[in-house]
């Protein structure tokens, strides 16, 4: 490409999004270096959704094990080795950060490692060497964020990456200050394990931006498995003691205020876009006030040739936005007309039931203009629930009424994840309900679910009474 | 009635981008209007054609 830089493309930082940018810029053609400080792999891979989902996984084995007595299976004892629970989930993060370096090798991409900073805008220096680039993709990331009052020693106040290091014993009393994803994967896994744990929530609900219904029904089901969800909510200081953090928690509306104790306190209230040490202003790229580094739909920021992916560019700050939007800026740097044109990004919350939704909430249909008519159907009527001692939860389908056109699918179920590979896919090929419910699901699954919403939707499901 | 969202497939999105053109004027041959990659190609042709 260019021949008076060093690269064609230098990425900064090796997550989710940089790692994607430079394979495939690597895949393009393109001479691609990446530069990371800490871990291959970024916040997901080493202290995010694989260690995380990892210690889901245990603890639902934990709790499935109590269930199995349903049908008939008792053990003598229920032993978890704690010491052998946190080796096996580091073990799992060392396998995958060890393909993104091999991946990295086989693709041709150098890996520098060390804190990269801009000198000028074709310049950056990597610990004290400089390196100069046609293009640089900024994919720094993002860092827990914090609460005054509430300071993080990763031991008794954690936030999630000590709280991915399962104490031993597991604390008894355990706080979620934050009713978000990550705040209820963790009050799951520690529930699980044994905790008495309670969330709090600022605002009036919990795992804001998802659908009304669906997050009733999932705060219902998490409660039931003995989860205390409050919220209006806020905790304004944490002290530790002798005998465990003593937490001042003050309600929101009435301004009362109460102190609790606890074994271990998780601020989990959000994450901030990580700029610190890289110098941007030095390549005259925009940094926001809240340290964010937009980009348009081509990830370009202000600065032509500097592109931005990720949690640092914008919300909503998951692994498959940072992927996309990695693959669409190497294209671009490539000459290729990339652009981030998603229809729909999914999220989920993996606890079991999962959570997970792709497209508009109701609200958010009605609010943009849609009329719209809806398709539930409950897991409780669902054959293959019920054989997986599962049958919380619904999936909902939001559509517009004249065309039929799927708008959204909201789902508390177990797999519901994967559940949203269809919807998502259904979102993107502008599906109708009724291409949905045409299409021939396996019996019995829980993807059926998807077909049973879609007939809900037309009032003619099958196996619940149509309303 | 709706956020003004041009419906066509993945595919007949990337092929409009490719060819330069304009979703937004492109007819779609399919259900609710929507845009398939056959569609991109006839209506780039027809461009071409003047
Ligand atoms: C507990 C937890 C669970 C999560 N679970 C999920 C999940 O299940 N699904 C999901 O989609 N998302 C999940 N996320 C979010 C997900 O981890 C992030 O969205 C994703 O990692 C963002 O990728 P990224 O490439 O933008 O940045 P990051 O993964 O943050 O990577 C940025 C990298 O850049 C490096 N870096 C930063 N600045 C510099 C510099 N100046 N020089 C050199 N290197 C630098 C950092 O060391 C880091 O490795 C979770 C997050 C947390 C904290």
């Amino acid at each position: 490409m260019t021949n008076n830089f060093d690269y064609d493309v230098l990425v900064i930082g090796a997550g989710p999004g940089g790692y994607h940018a430079a394979i495939r810029a690597a895949q393009l053609g393109l001479k691609t270096a990446c530069v990371e400080r800490g871990a291959v792999g970024g916040v997901c891979l080493n202290i995010g959704c694989i260690p995380t989902k990892a210690l889901l996984h245990a603890a639902e084995m934990v709790h499935a094990s109590h269930r199995a007595a349903e049908f008939g299976l008792t053990f003598a004892d229920t032993n978890l080795n704690i010491a052998k629970l946190n080796g096996w989930k580091d073990g799992i993060v060392k396998k995958l950060t060890g393909g993104v370096s091999g991946l990295f090798k086989a693709n041709k991409v150098t890996l520098l490692t060390g804190q990269a900073s801009f000198v000028d805008d074709h310049t950056v220096s990597v610990d004290g060497k400089n390196y100069t680039a046609a293009h640089f993709i900024i994919a720094t990331g993002s860092d827990p964020a914090k609460l005054p009052g509430l300071d993080v020693d990763q031991d008794s106040i954690v936030d999630s990456t000590g709280a991915l290091v399962m104490p031993d014993p597991v604390p008894a009393r355990m706080l979620c200050v934050g009713g978000g994803v990550i705040g209820f994967e963790f009050a799951q896994v520690y529930n699980n394990l044994g905790s008495k744990v309670k969330i709090i929530e600022f605002l009036p609900s919990v795992i804001p931006g998802a659908d009304a219904d669906a997050v009733k029904e999932f705060a219902k089901v998490m409660s039931k498995q003995g989860i205390e969800i409050v919220t209006q909510m806020k905790a304004n200081r944490a002290e530790k003691k002798a005998d465990g953090v003593h937490v001042e928690l003050e309600n929101v509306k009435t301004g009362e205020k109460t102190t609790e104790v606890f074994d271990r306190v998780l601020v989990a209230v959000g994450r901030r876009p990580r700029t610190d040490g890289l110098n941007a202003e030095k390549a005259g790229v925009t940094v926001t006030e809240r340290g964010f580094i937009p980009a348009d739909k081509q990830q370009r920021t202000n600065v032509p040739h500097i592109f931005s992916i990720g949690d640092v560019a914008s919300n909503p700050m998951l692994a498959h936005k940072a992927m996309k939007e990695g693959l669409v800026a190497a294209e671009v740097i490539a000459g290729k007309p990339a652009e981030q044109d998603a229809v729909a990004i999914p999220g989920v919350v993996y606890t079991s039931p999962e959570l997970a939704w792709v497209g508009l909430t109701e609200q958010e249909a009605k609010d943009k203009g849609y009329e719209v008519k809806t398709g539930v159907f409950p897991m409780s009527a669902s054959g293959r629930a019920m054989t997986l001692q599962s049958t919380d939860g619904f999936v909902k389908m939001v559509v517009e009424k004249d065309t039929d056109l799927l708008l959204g699918v909201h789902i508390v179920a177990p797999h519901a994840s994967d559940m949203l590979a269809e919807a998502g896919l259904a979102l993107e090929m502008a599906a109708t309900a009724t291409d949905i419910s045409l299409t021939i699901h396996a019996h019995p699954t829980l993807g059926e679910s998807m077909l049973e919403a879609a007939e809900a939707a037309h009032k003619q499901a099958i196996h619940i009474v149509n309303r | 009635r709706n956020e003004g969202r041009v419906l066509a497939v993945p595919a007949a999105r990337q092929a409009a981008r490719e060819l330069g053109l304009d979703l937004a004027a492109v007819r779609g041959s399919g259900p609710n209007g929507r845009i398939r990659v056959a569609d991109v190609l006839a209506a780039a042709q027809g461009a071409e054609g003047g």
